[in-house]
């Protein structure tokens, strides 16, 4: 059954559907069309679950063609154990993303729909790409739609924070491009496969290093250049800002495993400190200045910087444990970022407020919606039985063995993290009815329903059997760290 | 020397055919003043000649007129570009000739004779046929610039382009004669092989920057830039297009030319010149750019930026480095005349920056395409425009120009900021005008074929590897 290029052919199929939309006319017919591709595309790239072999550290399903001859540069693709998890985020999430936007975008629905496709091959092709030429190709090709759903359907504010979303992100790219072309230079080549096993001077590491890691820290984000996070997040369309939460972010951490750490060992050792204090401090002010946020988007935007502090975390501690769960983690912020900035864009769409004051008692109104908020933001805080749990417990592990001052920052941090979710269901959700909100339908219609349905399973499934993104990780993480991570 | 043989007339028959049909639009100007005649013959002639250019002369790195005149696949790659650009800014044209009242067949054939010179420029191995390509060139662009002759600006602009060119001139006769007198050749190859094993000397340093300045008017570069957002602004739109397309690439293949087979044995001194041009016209020309809000000075300040982007491959002065400036000539006509192209179906509504707000709501196609021509001009894949940019830094890193590579990609950040904004107008604000009526079929046309390219390049960026044949 296996007679079709998978990774290409999964990748590409959105870009088809985007031409699709942008050349015949029609609103309702462009919805359709995106719905139909992006689950076309969800079910097109099953075989890679099904087929693909958990004890290898190998590239799978490798795909190989003459692309550039004259610089060296083919065109490669290939998943491992470490980029198929998020393939799979990135399709079904775009799925998701349509069924968001049924009803939430109503301008210029077929050039909304044409970003999100586009964005969704961006994402996809990005994770499959097996050479540093096309992830940067793909890198960049997500910058754009992204730019146009927060600049065009996104909030008020939403030109500015577009702008600058645009100006940090290209910022950090063209130093990797940089990079890119010193290591062209260097080891004449770009296949990740060959640069593992490069051997590269020092002193040459250490400014790759740096190259590489001003893209990869503005994605993550990294403390100090998270700041386009929240105004991009806060602006964007709840799409958008699902796109940007589960997968964009995603793109600097996979940057990291893909690139800096098998690449580049002696950089990564050479700077681990650096790398462990900025995420200790985005673990922990992050989680501060989440605390304080009055705006629901706000508050769940800037929560990404303290997650995503876990997850560099975990990748610097080079512990078999601390990278795993950096990686599961990753996957898990991507479920319950997604599925918070779901639920907060479909209560937004009925009451247009995102101040925390101007909720209250939403529980005697929406059950449904309340328990599934409730299981989403338990979630997020690492409640045992839930996804969260496993990974942030194996990220605190790793750091305790790398130094415990970094096990107690990890931990603070959980702690906070607990406290803001906690707080902001409790002045979301208990409590009495804000008069603000009588005689509004706050309940989810079966659309929405369906939509936060799948996340909800998987926030319950890999909770309680972890094994099932776990397996997937072994092989491969155990490779990179024999290979790049040993000092 | 000998008399000049039919093999000879063989090497010129690209420029050949283009004088042809000059000679036929002016002998009858009279009867095709109207009516679509004079551009149809510009059209037949630029492909005839660039057939001519790629395929009929069989013989690969021929020479004619005792060594003066190349057609090899660096003049045959150069040509066919040239001969791109003028059917393109010919296909734009008739929108501000309708408008402007202006003489069909002298504008035809003035744009016919502006693209002889800059083949025989390209094609020139001798600093004296150089010269007269150029200020073939540079004359007939003079004309050009000035041709509607009712509007002030217009006249204004040709004026002070004219005072300029005719310095720039200077330097570059200046340079020739200094260049002669220390090597005794205006030869390429015998200027070449007279510098070999010889120390360096004040006089040839002055006369390798008088080269390098006269030429690098003819591009815009920092310092010698001035005159590019005057002369654009003033002209109509399609002949400022036409300069930053044509007139850009001869000047940048001449240049090549001179430096790699020429001085190729200064490549040290040189690339310091070079390197200088190109720093100094991608950081002034990205900031100057950032308070822009006419689009044909925007325009202007992008093809100097450019310009500098073009000159990092020649920084490298390897074959490598020269073809990747190939590329980047290539690419960059095609991306600019998009541009253009999108700036003139607009008509008075695309010559200011406003004029773009809220395009996408009433023309998604065209607002597509735009954003298409700007991302290649930002330099962000899958366009044309990264892939010519990878390749002159790739180029530079090659060469240890790694703090050239990351001031140039920096300030391309800056460059983004620009080029995005125009986005940001047309996909993020209302539109203040009424939406733009129908485009003529020829500026579709144009649109079309600059976008295909600019796609086609990104998405296989090696196709025009086989053609970047340095010299």
């Amino acid at each position: 059954m296996n007679d079709y290029p998978v990774l290409t052919v999964t990748t590409f199929l959105p870009l088809v559907g985007a031409a699709l939309v942008f050349f015949r006319g029609g609103e309702r017919l462009a919805r359709w069309i995106s719905l139909v591709t992006t689950l076309a595309t969800l079910i097109v790239s099953a075989p890679l679950y099904f087929r693909f072999a958990k004890d290898s550290s190998a590239l799978q399903f490798v795909e190989s063609a003459d692309w550039i001859p004259t610089w060296g540069v083919s065109y490669g693709m290939g998943v491992d154990g470490i980029s198929l998890p998020f393939i799979f985020l990135a399709s079904l999430l775009s799925v998701l993303c349509v069924g968001v936007s049924w009803t939430a975008v109503r301008t210029r629905v077929r050039e909304f729909h044409v970003a999100l496709l586009v964005a969704e091959t961006a994402m996809i092709g990005l994770f499959a790409a097996a050479n540093l030429f096309l992830f940067f190709v793909f890198w960049e090709l997500m910058v754009i739609p992204v730019f146009l759903l927060i600049g065009v359907w996104g909030g008020p504010r939403r030109v500015y924070a577009s702008v600058k979303f645009l100006i940090f992100t290209l910022a950090g790219s063209v130093l990797m491009l940089v990079g890119i072309i010193a290591l062209h230079k260097l080891c004449g080549t770009l296949d990740f496969k060959a640069l593992a096993g490069a051997s590269i001077a020092r002193v040459h590491q250490y400014w790759l290093f740096g190259a590489f890691l001003a893209a990869f820290a503005v994605k993550v984000p990294m403390f100090p250049v998270h700041t386009w996070l929240p105004d991009a997040h806060t602006e964007a369309p709840t799409a958008g800002s699902v796109i940007l939460a589960a997968i964009l972010l995603k793109m600097g951490a996979y940057g990291f495993l893909r690139v800096s750490l098998p690449v580049l060992p002696d950089a990564v050792h050479h700077f681990l400190l650096p790398m462990l204090v900025m995420s200790a401090i985005a673990i922990v002010y992050g989680a501060y200045v989440t605390l304080v946020q009055t705006d629901v988007k706000r508050l769940i935007a800037y929560s990404s910087v303290s997650h995503m502090g876990f997850v560099t975390l975990g990748i610097f501690t080079l512990e078999r444990k601390g990278v795993e769960g950096a990686i599961l983690q990753m996957f898990n912020h991507g479920i319950l970022s997604a599925a918070l900035f779901l639920c907060v864009g479909m209560i937004y769409q009925r009451t247009h407020t995102r101040e925390i004051a101007d909720y209250g008692g939403v529980a005697r109104t929406a059950p449904v919606y309340s328990t599934l908020l409730a299981l989403f933001c338990l979630a997020a805080a690492g409640f045992p039985g839930l996804n969260s749990f496993v990974g942030e417990f194996l990220v605190i592990g790793g750091a305790f063995e790398t130094g415990s001052w970094l096990g107690a920052m990890a931990i603070w941090g959980v702690a906070l993290g607990t406290t803001y979710l906690l707080w902001l269901y409790y002045r979301v959700v208990m409590g009495k009815q804000n008069p603000k909100l009588a005689g509004l339908a706050l309940e989810l219609d079966a659309r929405e329903l369906a939509t936060l349905a799948p996340l909800a399973l998987l926030a319950v499934v890999v909770g309680l059997y972890p094994e099932c993104v776990l397996s997937y990780l072994r092989a491969p993480v155990a490779a990179l760290l024999a290979t790049g991570g040993a000092p | 020397m000998n008399g000049v043989s039919t093999a000879d007339l063989a090497l010129l028959s690209p420029e050949l055919i283009l004088v042809g049909m000059v000679l036929a639009l002016i002998l009858a100007a009279h009867r095709i003043q109207r009516g679509p005649l004079a551009l149809v013959g510009t059209i037949v002639a630029a492909v005839a000649s660039a057939a001519a250019a790629a395929w009929v002369v069989p013989a690969d790195g021929a020479t004619g007129f005792g060594g003066m005149i190349a057609l090899d696949g660096y003049s045959r790659f150069f040509e066919v570009l040239i001969a791109a650009s003028l059917a393109v800014a010919a296909l734009l044209s008739v929108k501000s000739l309708d408008g402007d009242r202006v003489p069909r067949a002298e504008y035809h054939a003035l744009l016919l004779l502006a693209s002889t010179g800059m083949m025989l420029a390209v094609s020139s191995l001798d600093l004296l046929t150089l010269y007269l390509g150029v200020e073939l060139m540079t004359l007939c662009s003079i004309v050009l610039v000035g041709i509607r002759v009712d509007r002030p600006a217009s006249n204004e602009a040709a004026i002070k382009y004219f005072l300029i060119a005719s310095f720039a001139s200077a330097l570059l006769l200046f340079g020739i004669s200094l260049t002669y007198g220390v090597t005794g050749a205006t030869d390429f190859a015998a200027i070449g092989s007279a510098l070999r094993g010889r120390s360096s000397d004040p006089l040839l340093l002055a006369a390798m920057g008088l080269l390098a300045a006269g030429l690098a008017f003819k591009i815009a570069a920092v310092p010698f830039h001035a005159w590019a957002p005057d002369a654009y602004e003033g002209a109509s739109a399609p002949v400022a297009a036409f300069l930053a397309a044509g007139s850009k690439a001869a000047g940048l293949a001449a240049l090549g030319r001179v430096c790699l087979v020429a001085l190729g044995s200064e490549a040290r001194t040189l690339s310091m010149i070079l390197a200088a041009l190109a720093a100094l016209s991608i950081v002034v020309g990205s900031i100057i750019v950032l308070s822009q809000t006419s689009m044909k000075r925007l325009l202007a300040y992008s093809s100097i930026t450019h310009a500098g982007y073009a000159l990092l491959g020649l920084v490298a002065g390897t074959p490598e480095g020269a073809s990747a400036t190939m590329t980047y000539a290539g690419f960059y006509v095609f991306m600019t005349l998009g541009a253009f192209g999108v700036v003139i179906a607009l008509g008075e509504r695309g010559e200011t920056l406003d004029g773009f707000q809220g395009l996408a709501a009433q023309r998604p196609g065209t607002a597509a395409l735009m954003l298409l021509f700007l991302l290649a001009l930002t330099g962000i894949p899958p366009t044309a425009g990264f892939v010519a940019k990878f390749g002159v830094i790739l180029s530079a890193v090659r060469a240890d120009h790694v703090a050239l590579a990351v001031l140039a990609v920096i300030c391309s950040v800056v460059s983004a900021f620009v080029y995005m904004r125009i986005a940001v107008f047309m996909y993020m604000k209302e539109p203040l005008e009424p939406a733009p009526s129908r485009f003529p079929v020829t500026v579709c046309a144009a649109l079309a074929v600059t976008a295909l390219v600019t796609l086609v390049g990104g998405i296989l960026p090696g196709s025009l590897a086989p053609w970047t044949v340095p010299p």
